[in-house]
């Protein structure tokens, strides 16, 4: 993809938070998506029949008891369900961090179900991003190296200008020789998000994201995830319980005891609400 | 309290792996060391028990009194005295032991030893036995002492050649071989054992030194003690055959007991770096507690109770691993015993001996080594406030914060006390106190490097960094992780860096002896070979003289043969010098080297002891020599190349006073006066020593010295080795008791000797050098649990587990480098103060080779210390490690 470069975001824009200043990530030909529909273009992960079971000193506990799912590209996907529901087994093993019991996931072409660890390392490396709900910067690494490593670790040669754009974006320009530790809780956040979306990988992976954040830092994060599949054709999966959270993606699918068992298009926070307190009660 | 406190200990079991084992190691050692002693001695004991009971009195001359400082002419027991003990009705047979001395010669035809060995003879009511064969009977038989047969590599049935009083050749028989065990004359010289005739024939003798009595029936031993005492009066010192061995038991527990103190000494040292461990270990283990300690705090313990807590589980961990140290040290102690015992004189096997003092002393120093360690992490345990127990990973936050400024300025000064104390040792000459103040400087500044740890860590860190970052992301972040908690990772590579500097010290000290004397050889006094006389010790009563000078101990040590150490051996150079009867190199020997178109130059040395007002002066000159030419030396003023007939080069103490142009005025012994002309004045520790005169000069004040003590020879340049070789031996055919040394064998001689205690010293220091190991690897391990969500992370970043590993590999390296490092530039520093403020003029040597192969070690060590820690945090599951906190 390739993007047009404005240099440093004008002060103009970095005072303003909202909206969020989508302009800075203009695509200059729009690829595939008609922008309304993002559901429609090829799916870009696809699971059928996981299921996962762990033992449990003798009892068998099934924590994905088949599910299919598909995500589309450019789709921003949230995963809700009560807790113990499997959505974080789910999501460990559509990110091959995790091995399912039976069932395959493929990402792009490739199918990660069956592949060694050192390919699953090369593939999380090379074309997923992640974002976890804390403890997502090495406490060592300033807020630029941190945003920087997968690509070192690639050995990957940085795209400087879309480093500078995403840097703007997510307005750490002046926070970037920072440790972790002098962050707050949402600027370390969206230092994960950069780092995520450094790469362009071809789906990003968010596990609670905004868990720990107050509710005006974790919109924060949540509009540069919306606005990264909207003007990126990022690929996002997120997990969450939050139906606040959940009301910023495209689409929500509903997980209970290990199955998928409901979706929303377009949701809105109250209807994500009635839906999972309908899902807690069946 | 207590069930909490076993509770958590049973928990974190895992994590007091390595620190049990640093404990286990350390108390090994002390009750090893222990255990070995007590059975060494118990054996040496019963050796010398079971000879000495097999007679029942033994009487030996009472030591007459020695009026002042004269040395007593040795009392010797008499024929006629011998007889009254046989006449004795209380005593069944009686023998005498009588003791002079003989040349054996080797299979090569040369006198065995430096000095020869004693010869004796013994009747067999005395205290000793053949051991293999028959003790020798006649004229034509010989016996030989084990120890020395074995060195010589006589077997018994061999034909053995001894020299006579009149240094003539005699064969003799090998009919039996005799242990006298450790008593120090005749394992120290060796012993050939004659018949009581045909020794008086081979030897001069006169009494006995011992005389050996059995008990008639019905008499006791005591008795028998009784009547010979009686018999013999105020001549001997009469005992019982158990008294006697009693008392020489005790001689042996000296040795032992000298054996005993230097191994305790590197248990100290391995003690010490556990204590370092054992800290670091309690200190990141509270650490990480922190919240549990806070919980506990918040339930309503009291501080009190939290330390008592963390007291009491150091207690615990101390008397367990104590315990199994004790067990693995009466193992190895025995062990020790088993196979060392031999080598080092110990006739048989011998039940191990485990003293209570062993096992307490072992569990003792380990567990208050242990619980001392733990007492600053307690304390610091109780200063958790109850609340960091509500905030979330306190751990994990933890960069520590820098070093503060006190602590830097506290170490700088460390440092300069140190350097000062160095410095104060250069500008005094050479002394043992010296040696003292150097130890003091290194402790001092030791102090520094522990204050400064952390500092030290980054500051090297930093630089150490700048390459390795570009190596790959597993090195950066390695660089980044070795300095997120500089005070752990400074505890953990301290205890390295003690082992590395006494090892690289010792090096250091061992390379540069080496090299001075190596130089002394082959610069200021280039020669080929050495020829010098076997020295006698017995008759007419060479006692050795009270002074030896310190400075002639260098040269002296050129001349020496393995099994004499070079203090004896100088002084049995000494004791000689000026009596009537020096041994020397016969004249005719000098005479054929000389005619020898081979041989370039033939060189002596003469020396004579005089009185003068100021103490002995040692005289000397060397013939044939061409100062400046054939012989150099450092000077303080003057050039000895100005040496000349009428002039005289002075060396210390002798030189007080003195400057070049001065008159020396040197006392003759018929009254006369000898003036001459100060040429040079030469450092100390150089091949000219004492007052050297011009060979005329030396001629004329001591006209009875007309034969060299010492002769060197230095051959053609270009000759062919064999060649000189045989010509030298050729010369010295005649005289089998010149020992003939070729300089090259002396410089191996002298690096094989350096070389065994290098080995040895350094497999002593292994061990703590093992535990510091242990102690980085405990802390590695300690952090990658630390960071098990932060190595999940970067999993799931797409860092491979073998990255993964070389990460924790790479900061596993830098802290053994960073310890190892620091270690080494003591070593060379200090090694080289020492060396310098004992031995004047070293040539301070950096042993390069060694150093590279200590610092291949680190490097080594800590990918082995990250062994087990980078199995662990790359088998951890990710998802488990991001889900758990």
């Amino acid at each position: 993809m390739r993007y047009v470069g404005k240099g440093a975001c004008p002060p103009f824009f970095r005072r303003i938070r909202f909206p969020y200043p989508v302009l800075e990530l203009t695509t200059v030909s729009v690829p595939t998506a008609d922008p309304a529909s993002p559901v429609s273009p090829p799916p870009v992960v696809v699971a059928r029949g996981l299921t996962k079971t762990y033992d449990t000193g003798g009892a068998q506990v099934h924590a994905l008891a088949g599910v299919d799912v598909e995500f589309h590209r450019g789709a921003f996907t949230a995963i809700m369900g009560p807790s113990g529901s499997g959505k974080s087994t789910l999501m460990h093993c559509l990110a091959g961090l995790d091995v399912p019991t039976s069932g395959t996931v493929h990402l792009g072409r490739t199918q990660i179900t069956g592949l060694r660890d050192a390919e699953l390392t090369l593939l999380r490396r090379d074309r997923i991003g992640f974002i976890f709900q804390s403890f997502n910067l090495l406490p060592m690494l300033t807020a630029e190296q941190n945003i920087l490593l997968p690509s070192q670790i690639a050995r990957r040669k940085v795209d400087r200008d879309r480093f500078d754009r995403i840097v703007d974006v997510v307005g750490l320009r002046d926070r970037l020789h920072h440790l972790p530790a002098k962050l707050s809780g949402g600027q370390q956040q969206r230092v994960a998000v950069a780092r995520a979306l450094l790469n362009a990988p071809e789906v990003v992976y968010a596990d609670e994201p905004t868990g720990n954040l107050d509710s005006h830092s974790g919109t924060e994060v949540l509009e540069f995830l919306r606005s990264s599949t909207k003007e990126m054709q990022q690929t996002v999966v997120m997990v969450t319980h939050d139906p606040v959270a959940a009301s910023y993606a495209d689409r929500v699918v509903f997980l209970r005891d290990g199955r998928l068992v409901d979706e929303v298009a377009d949701p809105t926070a109250e209807l994500v609400s009635a839906r999972l307190l309908k899902l807690e009660e069946a | 309290m207590l069930r909490t406190t076993l509770a958590g200990l049973r928990l974190h079991k895992s994590r007091y792996v390595t620190t049990v084992l640093a404990i286990l190691l350390g108390v090994m050692f002390v009750s090893g060391t222990m255990v070995f002693a007590d059975t060494l001695e118990a054996g040496y004991e019963k050796t010398v028990m079971g000879s000495a009971a097999s007679v029942d009195a033994v009487a030996v001359p009472s030591e007459p009194d020695s009026g002042g400082s004269e040395e007593p002419e040795e009392a010797l027991l008499t024929t006629e005295q011998l007889d009254e003990v046989r006449a004795l009705p209380e005593v069944a047979g009686a023998d005498g032991v009588v003791n002079g001395e003989a040349v054996l010669l080797d299979a090569d035809g040369r006198a065995f030893g430096f000095v020869p060995p004693v010869a004796v003879s013994f009747g067999e009511h005395t205290r000793f036995s053949a051991e293999e064969g028959t003790l020798p009977g006649n004229g034509g038989e010989i016996a030989l002492a084990a120890s020395t047969a074995e060195q010589i590599g006589f077997a018994v049935g061999d034909r053995v050649t001894v020299l006579d009083r009149e240094q003539a050749k005699r064969e003799f028989t090998l009919t039996g071989l005799v242990e006298f065990g450790t008593e120090q004359d005749y394992s120290f010289r060796g012993a050939v054992v004659f018949d009581e005739d045909t020794l008086r024939e081979m030897a001069t003798v006169e009494g006995y030194v011992e005389i050996d009595a059995t008990a008639a029936p019905g008499h006791t031993d005591q008795q028998v003690s009784d009547a010979v005492a009686a018999a013999l009066g105020s001549s001997a010192e009469v005992m019982t055959g158990d008294e006697f061995g009693v008392k020489l038991a005790e001689g042996t527990g000296a040795d032992t007991l000298m054996l005993r103190t230097v191994l305790l000494l590197f248990s100290f040292i391995a003690m010490f770096v556990a204590g370092i461990v054992i800290h670091n270990t309690f200190a990141i283990l509270i650490a990480q507690r922190q919240r549990e300690m806070a919980l506990l705090r918040c339930v309503g313990a009291k501080r009190s109770q939290v330390f008592r807590s963390v007291l009491l589980e150091s207690l615990a961990v101390g008397l367990l691993s104590s315990a199994l140290g004790v067990l693995a040290g009466v193992g190895v102690g025995y062990a020790g015993a088993a196979f060392g015992g031999p080598l080092l004189g110990m006739e048989g096997a011998s039940a191990v001996v485990v003293s209570p003092t062993a096992m307490v002393l072992g569990m003792s120093v380990g567990t208050v080594v242990t619980v001392f360690s733990a007492l600053v992490p307690a304390m610091r345990a109780t200063r958790v406030p109850p609340l960091a127990a509500l905030r979330t990973s306190a751990t994990a936050a933890g960069l520590e914060k820098g070093t503060g400024r006190v602590r830097a300025v506290f170490g700088a000064l460390c440092f300069l006390a140190s350097a000062a104390l160095v410095a104060l040792t250069r500008m005094s000459g050479p002394s043992e106190t010296n040696l003292v103040i150097v130890t003091a400087a290194a402790l001092v500044a030791f102090t520094g490097v522990v204050v400064l740890g952390p500092l030290l860590v980054r500051g090297i860190v930093r630089v150490l960094g700048i390459p390795l970052r570009r190596t790959g992301v597993p090195s950066m972040l390695a660089v980044d992780n070795s300095v997120r908690s500089p005070r752990r990772a400074a505890a953990a590579m301290i205890a390295l860096t003690v082992g590395a500097t006494l090892i690289t010290g010792y090096s250091v000290v061992s390379a540069s002896i080496e090299r001075t004397l190596t130089a002394q050889l082959e610069e200021q006094f280039p020669i080929d070979y050495q020829i010098t006389p076997q020295m006698f010790l017995g008759e007419p009563a060479a006692a050795e003289p009270e002074e030896t000078s310190a400075e002639d101990a260098p040269e002296e040590e050129t001349a020496s043969e393995e099994e004499a150490p070079p203090e004896e051996e100088a002084a049995a150079a000494d004791g000689t010098v000026g009596a009537p009867d020096v041994p020397a190199v016969p004249a005719e020997v000098v005479r054929v080297l000389r005619e020898d178109p081979l041989l370039e130059r033939v060189m002596g040395q003469r020396s004579a002891a005089v009185e003068s007002d100021n103490g002995t002066l040692w005289v000397n000159t060397h013939t044939s020599t061409r100062f400046g030419e054939d012989m150099t030396a450092d000077t303080v003023e003057g050039d000895i190349s100005d040496m000349g007939p009428g002039k005289v080069v002075l060396q210390g103490a002798s030189a007080d006073g003195f400057s070049v142009g001065d008159t020396f005025t040197l006392p003759l012994d018929d009254g006369g006066e000898l003036s001459l002309e100060v040429a040079a004045i030469t450092e100390e520790g150089q091949m000219l020593y004492g007052v050297t005169l011009h060979e005329d000069d030396f001629a004329r004040a001591f006209p009875e010295i007309t034969s060299d003590e010492y002769v060197y020879v230095r051959a053609v340049p270009g000759a062919d080795p064999a060649d000189v070789r045989e010509a030298v031996h050729d010369a010295v055919e005649d005289h089998p008791t010149l020992q003939v040394m070729s300089v090259s064998e002396v410089k191996e001689q002298l690096s094989s000797i350096l070389d065994i205690a290098f080995y040895t010293i350094a497999a002593m220091l292994a061990l703590a050098i093992v535990i510091a190991v242990f102690g980085i690897s405990n802390t590695m391990a300690l952090s990658v649990l630390e960071r098990t969500r932060e190595s999940a992370l970067l999993r799931a970043l797409g860092l491979a587990k073998g990255q993964l590993r070389r990460m924790l590999g790479v900061e596993a390296v830098l802290l053994c480098l960073i310890g190892a490092g620091i270690g080494i530039v003591f070593g060379v520093v200090f090694g080289w103060a020492a060396g310098a403020a004992v031995l004047p003029g070293l040539e301070f040597t950096v042993p390069y080779a060694q150093i590279a192969v200590f610092i291949a070690l680190a490097v080594l060590a800590g990918l082995a210390a990250a062994v087990l820690p980078a199995r662990r945090a790359a088998g951890t599951s990710i998802t488990g490690a991001l889900a758990g906190e």
